[in-house]
């Protein structure tokens, strides 16, 4: 995937595969991004609602592979939130 | 519909993503991610999304327009190299995609009016 973490070793297909579950979500969306819009005389194109959904996917992929890995690290079997905590920091500087 | 039940809903639907996306990675890597975990990582994910609207809204009004557009999000994802180049290479793909699918609707329609 991408190498925003110089030691992840993220297998390259990962960012292309499409979960199905997402594209069921993808129609809500365009309704969470515009949500979010302070002011909501704001739209949002089809073509920018797609790259927030592959931004979204990608930080949510990077979330829970860097826990992984954590939890590899600790050699612990199940990933708990304190690996999580461990690699949020980094996570939010990063994207 | 409220504001605060569409948010809910959303919250939900989001949580579900992120917990299918988990159970697979953990299958993979024959790990387990806690609920705990799960839930966490789709409030930041949740949170995250708020920021990246509100930084949206700002790019898009910037450049004096009232939609977002793909040049946006490019924007958005500057900060990283890999992500910048990644979501590069998707927005090429997507207009290709528009540009083909363009040409075969006019294909069609002219194959039509041959008829």
């Amino acid at each position: 995937m991408l190498s925003l973490q110089q030691d992840s070793t993220t297998p390259p297909d990962v960012a292309q595969q499409v979960s199905a579950n997402f594209d069921v979500e993808f129609q809500n969306k365009s309704h969470l991004i515009s949500l979010h819009f302070i002011q909501l005389c704001v739209t949002v194109s089809g073509d920018a609602t797609l790259l927030m959904r592959e931004m979204l996917k990608i930080f949510v992929k990077e979330a829970a592979l860097r826990s992984l890995r954590q939890a590899e690290a600790e050699d612990c079997n199940q990933v708990e939130i304190e690996h999580f905590e461990k690699i949020l920091p980094q996570l939010l500087l990063d994207f | 519909v409220s504001d605060d039940e569409q948010q809910g809903g959303l919250k939900a639907a989001v949580h579900y993503t992120v917990g299918c996306m988990c159970r697979e990675l953990g299958e993979e890597h024959r790990r387990e991610f806690s609920r705990q975990t799960v839930a966490a990582i789709a409030e930041t994910a949740f949170r995250e999304c708020d920021i990246f609207a509100k930084d949206l809204e700002a790019f898009a009004r910037h450049a004096k327009r009232s939609t977002v557009s793909a040049e946006d999000v490019k924007l958005l994802a500057r900060r990283s190299a890999a992500l910048y180049k990644h979501i590069q290479n998707k927005s090429e793909e997507l207009a290709r995609e528009q540009r083909d699918s363009r040409k075969r609707k006019s294909r069609d329609t002219e194959e039509e009016s041959r008829e």
